[in-house]
């Protein structure tokens, strides 16, 4: 297991850029490598280690494309790809927004690679898993996971453009359950497994799992929130494609269409994408091969931009082309930014606690999903961590709850934002980091069993 | 590739494995998007390599590699032993198997026409055309056109001897009409939401849905949602659409049924279940109408094989029957938990993931009647078509799904038609409020090629057969 290296993947991906009868190709390679341990019932139940590339050919003849993959990583692999996309160009219909490959462009490295991280051994994995394990309470039990990995991403193009970087990625995860209905969840992500805090982790869990048992009854209703980070991030996560994805908000589809420069959120909220800025996971590319660029996507409240590709960068007409937030193709989705920043304000979840006379606080949201993507509204759970918030305090738990709610309509209505900001994943290689908020208005519309 | 994962196997047990098995395979895809007559996106994958499962001392070892010579195989299956010694770190009970008889076979599920054969050209001529129609009714801003195909070869070998090569083909396809005007935008699909209708068959499958016949009419009812009005709020009943009654069986019924879930081995990422292990023939989960059934022996369903990945028999197991709980869907780990034998769900995302306990093919029992006749017989309610968003909660108890569309029902007949309809319940509340279920004629089996579950995450491919049916009090038209 380990990258294969930039000389490597240029020779892997030579004839396949050399295919003749095509105007033009590319080469993405995306390469993994690592290992996941899990358990449950404070045991580690299932364990495993996989290393697997995708190779994506993709050609064009007069606008006309066709894409190929196959994890046969030679260079045999690669031209038989090319040849296979090739064949399938030729029956496509010309594509008029066909914008052609990404031209030759610098694309600082900006991920973090940690041998020790992508290389981290079941033994140490365990150790880890070990610690976290240790500080459940009594009477509780330990599920979750922790991941190590080592990623690799590059791409050649016809137009002489080639990125390559590596970066790694480790990722703790748990939920505590147990005592009297108590559960209580807490993760970390990092680029380096040495930033992975077992023992912090286990100890915020297990804190939580013992605090919320024997949750009482609620009502459904609107109520001030408390949102912690990790539930933030799933706002910010629905956002990336009903909101910010350049196709939708092109055609009219996006709860942001037609919206630039208006105030869509409160004035303490400002939200922006950059790839290539420290504190987030990936590389300073995208899966076209263009530079991520920083994009102002909120500022201060006001809605600034959505994100480009090449090909929507050319049906918006816009001038400074893509953005740099391609997928891999094809993609009839379009873009959507995956390095979602949240700018931090300067309150403590403490404080917005204090300031809440009647409200809840939230940990987390499960399974969450669209209502309807032009109001920005989602449902999801609240889980593994709801607290009834009365005079200024937490005075207990109470049950998971079921909202329906719009991601702006919650933004609009943040009156205060916390000082300390997380990472977060959630969806296909991305990551948002964000802050806690008090959200003055936020409607549960279900109330659960436990 | 039967050689190769023998090899595994034995690469497993001479490195310390007390029990191995070794799937080895690959996984081919093709994917065709159109757009207004336009192809957009068009892809073939593949992806081939090897995954090998260990027990030592009780613990799980996994490892996958996409390098298939003999030196990286010995490497990979060492490093599964190396895994489930790691697992020791922590204490727990020893895993224990229940037996399975060790079978040689080959088994290939049905695909009367081979879909990766079919020209090009003439897939994409039929999604252009599709679309073309769709795109010709004044009203639609865009038509989209999909096709998607998939085949998995998987060779399976044990220590216990078993040998079991299998082929499974999955052909689908499908259109979506959107509409945009005034700040908002509607979709409507055809035969059934997101890419359409996928089933355990070749392109023959594709030919019977008539895609191109009913591209004019699905096009005309994304226009006219979106001049409809919202659907209101209220407490009604509910007559819903057999693809509609597919998902919610899948997210009501289905996983609370896994027995890993209920086992807490999902407990931090998919979630549990509101079921005990000792409730099997206990609780009354539904009516004494709904009888549900998870078939791996069912024609057409994604989650129809010969064995599954740990060599288990396809099996046809009773989960409700006449309203009660019956069975957990189990694997060879966790059946012994309720004291029974696998009943065969385990099943991987591939070669390079662990097997996990996955829906077959999670069906309702036809009762009696047809859509028309349970729609005749309902005095006031709506119709509920088409799945559009979906959530429930980590034990599977609160729920919520949004479907393309909405039909008033008045003294049995159909009148108004509303936009953004949504549904909220409990789950045994629901289940226990339904008091019509259709009859075989209006049963269909759909395909979920896309169901999540596991870390690191993997992709299942379940069936569900699912005919229209009527629920009682369910709360329409949640709004935030």
């Amino acid at each position: 297991m380990g990258a294969l290296g930039k000389d490597r993947f240029l020779e892997v991906a030579a004839p396949a850029l050399d295919l003749t009868g095509v105007d033009g190709a590319e080469v993405l390679l995306m390469h993994e490598w690592g290992g996941l341990t899990r358990f449950a019932s404070s045991e580690i139940h299932q364990s495993t280690a996989s290393e697997d590339t995708s190779l994506r050919v993709r050609v064009a003849r007069e606008g006309r494309v066709g894409v190929s993959a196959t994890n046969d990583c030679t260079p045999g692999g690669a031209y038989a790809a090319a040849q296979q996309a090739r064949a399938m160009a030729e029956v496509a219909t010309s594509d008029p927004l066909w914008p052609g490959l990404a031209p030759l462009a610098d694309a600082p490295r900006t991920g973090i690679f940690d041998e020790a991280t992508a290389s981290c051994t079941p033994e140490e994995r365990a150790e880890t898993v070990a610690t976290l394990v240790g500080r459940c309470a009594s009477g509780f039990t330990a599920a979750g996971a922790y991941e190590t990995r080592g990623v690799e991403f590059a791409l050649a193009n016809t137009e002489g453009q080639v990125c390559w970087e590596p970066f790694s990625q480790a990722s703790l995860t748990t939920v505590m359950t147990g005592g009297e209905g108590g559960s209580g969840f807490a993760e970390v992500f990092s680029s380096l497994a040495t930033d992975i805090d077992a023992d912090a982790v286990g100890a915020r869990a297990s804190d939580k799992a013992v605090r919320s048992q024997r949750p009482a009854d609620i009502e459904a209703g609107t109520y001030p929130v408390v949102l912690e980070p990790a539930a933030v991030s799933t706002i910010m996560g629905f956002l990336s494609y009903i909101a910010f994805a350049g196709r939708a908000y092109v055609e009219d589809r996006s709860s942001l269409s037609g919206k630039a420069g208006r105030p869509v959120a409160a004035p303490g909220i400002s939200i922006w994408d950059d790839g290539s800025a420290a504190g987030t996971l990936g590389v300073g590319f995208d899966f076209e091969g263009v530079p991520k660029r920083h994009v102002d996507l909120i500022r201060e409240g006001v809605f600034i931009d959505a994100v480009y590709d090449l090909r929507t960068a050319k049906q918006a007409g816009r001038a400074e082309g893509s953005t740099g937030h391609g997928l891999p193709s094809p993609n009839p989705e379009g873009p959507f930014p995956l390095n979602l920043f949240m700018a931090p304000g300067d309150a403590t979840v403490e404080e917005m606690i204090a300031a809440t006379d009647r409200g809840l606080l939230i940990t987390r949201f499960h399974y969450s999903n669209v209502v309807n993507p032009m109001d920005s509204s989602i449902t999801g759970m609240t889980r593994d961590g709801t607290f009834m918030i009365e005079h200024g305090e937490v005075v207990g738990p109470v049950r998971n709850l079921r909202f329906t709610q719009s991601t702006l309509g919650a933004l609009a209505a943040v009156s205060m934002v916390g000082r300390e900001t997380e990472l977060a994943s959630e969806f296909f290689y991305s990551a948002s980091r964000v802050p806690a908020l008090k959200v003055d208005a936020f409607h549960f519309s279900g109330v659960s069993d436990h | 590739m039967l050689d190769l994962a023998q090899l595994a196997v034995q690469a497993a047990r001479r490195a310390g494995a007390d029990v191995a098995d070794a799937r080895a395979g690959t996984d081919e895809s093709e994917s065709i998007s159109v757009r207004d007559e336009q192809l957009e996106g068009l892809e073939r994958t593949t992806s081939t390599g090897l995954g090998i499962r260990v027990l030592v001392n009780g613990r799980w070892g996994f490892a996958a590699t996409a390098r298939l010579d003999e030196e990286e195989v010995t490497r990979t299956a060492e490093l599964a032993v190396r895994i489930a010694q790691a697992a020791s770190r922590l204490p727990g009970d020893p895993v224990s198997l229940s037996p399975v008889e060790p079978h040689i076979a080959t088994w290939n599920g049905t695909c009367e026409e081979d879909p990766f054969a079919v020209p090009l050209g003439e897939k994409t001529a039929m999604l252009v055309e599709a679309t073309g129609q769709m795109r010709a009714v004044p009203g639609v801003t865009f038509a989209e056109g999909f096709v998607d195909l998939f085949r998995r070869s998987t060779s399976f070998a044990s220590s216990e001897g078993a040998a079991i090569e299998q082929v499974i083909t999955h052909s689908g396809a499908g259109l979506q009409a959107t509409a945009v005007g005034d700040g908002d935008v509607q979709h409507r699909s055809f035969p059934c939401s997101f890419r359409g209708h996928v089933k355990q068959a070749g392109w023959e499958h594709v030919r019977s849905l008539g895609l191109v016949e009913n591209a004019e009419r699905t096009g005309r009812e994304a226009v006219e949602l979106l001049a409809a009005p919202e659907c209101p709020s209220e407490v009604t009943t509910v007559v819903i659409d057999a693809n509609q009654v597919d998902l919610q069986i899948h997210e009501s019924v289905g996983h609370p049924t896994e027995l890993d879930r209920v086992l807490g081995m999902e407990e931090a990422y998919a979630g549990s279940s509101w079921l005990s292990p000792g409730d099997g023939g206990s609780v009354r989960y539904a009516s004494p109408l709904v009888s549900i059934t998870a078939d791996a022996t069912l024609p057409g369903g994604l989650g129809t094989f010969g064995f599954d990945d740990e060599g288990v028999p396809a099996q046809r197991v009773p989960i409700i029957v006449d309203g009660m709980f019956q069975n957990f869907m189990s694997n060879r780990e966790t059946a012994p938990a309720v004291g029974q034998t696998s009943n065969g769900t385990a099943r991987a995302d591939g070669w390079s993931h662990l097997p996990l306990i996955r829906m077959t093919n999670v069906s309702i029992e036809p009762r009696e009647g047809t859509l028309e006749e349970i729609i005749g017989d309902t005095k006031d309610g709506l119709y509920l078509v088409s799945n559009t968003s979906w959530s429930i909660d980590d034990k599977r108890i609160n729920f919520q799904f949004g479907c393309e569309m909405a039909w008033r029902i008045k003294d049995g007949r159909l009148t108004d038609l509303y936009k953004n309809p949504n549904y909220t319940g409990i789950t045994p509340e629901f289940w226990g409020s339904c008091d019509a279920v259709g009859g075989p004629e209006s049963w269909v089996v759909y395909g979920t090629p896309n169901c999540g579950k596991g870390q690191p995450g993997q992709v299942g491919r379940v069936g569900h057969g699912a005919v229209p049916a009527r629920f009682h009090d369910v709360q329409v038209g949640v709004r935030g």
